[in-house]
């Protein structure tokens, strides 16, 4: 006789149990109407909103001369940079390169459009940047000019970071990265904002509140109204675990679809965003706190739901206030990401799932927004502020692992909470 | 441990025990269940092992109060409710010696007989294939076995209570709790059903079965519980309280294509006193021997070939007699 047959049969029996109400769940889910018209209409909003992104992705971003430096003031035929490069007087159409020995023909205006990129990806303090087309470091210009920020090092720009904000003081020497690429600075910083705004509000959110709202909600109640729940309560089986198991099966279609959603998501953006290959892998970090977050906020959500059913017939009456709550705290978390109220919410939690997820992932993320605020001295580029509107820096003050740690532990104490609550109601019910 | 999810392993070895041995399988002591000022049942003291036992009462009377406090289902407001020697309110374990078919008529239509019975069969702890294969026993032992892989929305009424009564019966119970299963019912099923509840009790089942008619009743079991209002009014074997039962008219009433032909069949009959056409169709019969006449009532029919619709018992003429019972006058 092996080892397996002398196994107490008190797992394997609750284990059954469990199989067995949670496919029944599953099924029953399966055959309504109303279920795939709930997953129908998220997957069609989610579908809308990539739209919207796709035709950001494609379409063409005006390349904006920062500087100012493309005119042509004087109207000699030298845009304002070339001639600044070669010393000649910019408001004099009778002094240009083209009268020095030998003579230099005139650019056309576009070279001077986009042709100082920012030369600091890498996040490093202290000088970063390059004068791509040398109109910093020319001799007209006096010492102090080369080095406004005085940093010993003409033609660059200083970066200091700032610990209590997280963020960086940008100080730079005049004519450094001053005309950005704003096309390649738009897809990225849009990229990032639509990856963000998709993954926080539209599947943490609006996935993970409506999908258990239209779908736990009633998973004990209506079987408590229709008399349907006779049939299971006369078999030996605790309340208790009548709740849990109804969620297993209602969170094996709901983790199924958060996950599909994700994937595809994923890909979407993976191949439309700007990258070098083919395929943007940066952003799966961020995808997979996406989905951590989704798949908690779900099942927290769930219980709550189905808790509310259990305690008032008309529990989606419950529910919807705190949907509206849990909306003011998603915003929050936009704004003030470390505010102390969002510990009372479950989205809080999960944002900041996503947020250091996303902070492990695009590290980068808030120099990138400040270099789009600075704009090359000249204001925000476009897509600078939507980022920053939707990358938040992680709220709880530790490093990014302990912080996906710490919320994904409160939100499974969340959901256990709600599950106990729940049992404990739906113990004391009586059914008619 | 890794779980069963397959589920192909060994069956559960044993179903968890009740504690309490020896204990009566069904025991009240003085149960009140009241909403708010309504008295659904009042004051019952009752205590029942082994045979068949029919609850008698008309709708209202507590019948189905008195199910669901044995089931767990509602918490006595007063006294005490036993199943098995434990308190079912609190504790889930004596199901698994239990099968209860509710009243209620919405069912998971959208599944097979064969699912419905085998889903809730995994509850008490059976493999899959275990609950198939037990599905399928008590399919076929309420006469459903060629039509389990049917879905239960397409079935007639008969055939969904049979397959309630499957669903109870699928862990071989020692005690049976059927809540009207007859109501709705065409004659096949109800001769089926009749004929399972018999078998059962011969198999020294306890069972309870309810209904609002005393033929009914009558034709299951002589043992008999009579609710009125909320309160036990009668206790024992029908013989005993049929002398009583004898001093007050009883009505049946059959709707036929001919009431009036058929009527002259039948006044013969000893245990006719008096004969009544509300119109073309239907005919009132009243008679102080209501068992001998229902009993006779087929065979004058067929031997005269009438053709009737439906023979049964106005509501209002059980009213009487449960008042009669109570202690009024009829």
């Amino acid at each position: 006789m092996s080892r397996t047959d002398e196994v107490p049969s008190l797992w394997s029996g609750l284990d059954r149990k469990a199989m067995a109400v949670a496919e029944f769940t599953v099924r029953q889910q399966r055959k309504r109407l109303s279920t795939w018209v709930v997953l129908l209409v998220g997957i069609a909003a989610m579908g809308v909103l990539t739209m919207f992104y796709i035709d950001s992705m494609t379409r063409d971003y005006e390349a904006v001369d920062n500087d100012g430096d493309s005119y042509d003031w004087d109207m000699d035929g030298y845009p304002n940079g070339q001639e600044r490069l070669y010393g000649t007087d910019l408001l004099d159409a009778d002094s240009h390169p083209g009268l020095l020995s030998p003579p230099i023909p005139p650019d056309d205006a576009s070279v001077w459009v986009n042709e100082d990129d920012f030369d600091w990806d890498a996040l490093n303090e202290g000088s970063v940047g390059y004068d791509d087309n040398g109109d910093c470091n020319v001799e007209e210009r006096t010492d102090s000019q080369k080095d406004r920020n005085g940093n010993g090092i003409p033609c660059d720009i200083q970066l200091d970071l700032n610990r209590y904000s997280g963020t960086y003081l940008i100080s730079t020497d005049g004519n450094v990265d001053e005309d950005p690429d704003d096309e390649a600075y738009a897809l990225e910083a849009i990229h990032r904002s639509f990856v963000l705004a998709i993954g926080k509000l539209g599947v943490v959110f609006l996935i993970g509140i409506f999908v258990p709202l239209f779908m736990a909600t009633g998973l004990i109640r209506q079987e408590m109204t229709s008399g349907t729940m006779h049939f299971m309560l006369a078999k030996p089986i605790a309340r208790g675990e009548v709740f849990l198991y109804r969620i297993l099966g209602f969170l094996a279609i709901a983790w199924t679809y958060v996950t599909l959603l994700i994937v595809l998501l994923a890909i979407v953006t993976g191949l439309a965003g700007p990258s070098e290959g083919v395929f943007r892998f940066a952003d799966l970090g961020v995808w997979l706190s996406v989905w951590l977050a989704a798949l908690l906020a779900v099942m927290v959500y769930s219980m709550l739901f189905c808790m509310l059913g259990v305690l008032w017939k008309h529990g989606m009456v419950l529910a919807l206030p705190i949907a509206a709550w849990e909306l003011g705290m998603i915003l929050t978390t936009l704004g003030a990401p470390d505010a102390a109220i969002l510990r009372f919410s479950v989205i809080g939690w999960a944002m900041n799932i996503v947020d250091a997820g996303a902070a492990l992932a695009w590290s980068d993320t808030p120099l990138l927004i400040q270099m789009g605020m600075w704009g090359g001295g000249n204001g925000p580029l476009e897509g600078a502020e939507a980022l920053d509107i939707f990358a938040s820096t992680p709220g709880l003050n530790l490093s990014a692992l302990a912080t996906v740690v710490i919320s994904s532990l409160v939100m499974l104490g969340q959901a256990a909470a709600c599950w106990l609550l729940g049992s404990t109601l739906f113990k004391g019910k009586e059914i008619e | 441990m890794i779980p069963d999810i397959t589920q192909q392993g060994k069956p559960a070895q044993t179903a968890p025990q009740p504690s309490v041995p020896n204990a009566p399988v069904v025991y009240f002591q003085g149960v009140s269940k009241s909403y708010g000022r309504i008295h659904a049942l009042s004051n019952i003291t009752l205590g029942l092992t082994g045979g068949v036992t029919g609850i008698l009462g008309m709708n209202g009377a507590g019948k189905s109060t008195l199910f669901k406090l044995l089931m767990g289902k509602l918490r006595p407001s007063a006294g005490e409710v036993k199943l098995f020697g434990t308190n079912p309110w609190k504790n889930p374990a004596p199901y698994a010696k239990v099968g209860f078919v509710p009243e209620h008529e919405k069912m998971h239509d959208w599944m097979t007989a064969l699912d419905f019975v085998s889903t809730f069969a995994r509850l008490h702890g059976m493999t899959r294939q275990e609950a198939e294969r037990e599905a399928m026993r008590v399919l076929d032992f309420v006469g459903l076995a060629d039509v389990a892989h049917k879905e239960i929305g397409r079935f007639s009424k008969g055939m969904r209570q049979r397959t309630k009564i499957a669903h109870a019966l699928v862990n071989d119970p020692e005690l049976i709790i059927l809540d009207e299963p007859l109501q709705g019912c065409d004659p096949l099923a109800r001769t089926t059903i009749m004929n399972v509840i018999r078998e059962l009790g011969k198999l020294g089942r306890t069972v309870l079965v309810s209904s609002h008619i005393l033929n009914e009743i009558e034709r299951i079991t002589e043992q008999i519980v009579i609710l009125h209002h909320g309160k036990l009014v009668a206790l024992g074997n029908l013989h005993a309280i049929r002398e009583r039962l004898d001093q007050i008219p009883h009505t049946i009433r059959i709707v036929g294509e001919d009431a009036r032909n058929m009527a002259k069949d039948i006044l013969d009959h000893p245990a006719v006193f008096g004969l009544r056409f509300p119109n073309e169709t239907e005919l009132l019969i009243q008679t102080y021997h209501f068992g001998e006449l229902h009993a006779e009532l087929p065979r004058l029919i067929v031997e005269n070939n009438h053709r009737v619709h439906l023979i049964d018992n106005p509501d209002d003429d059980l009213e009487s007699l449960l008042n009669y019972l109570a202690g009024g006058s009829a």
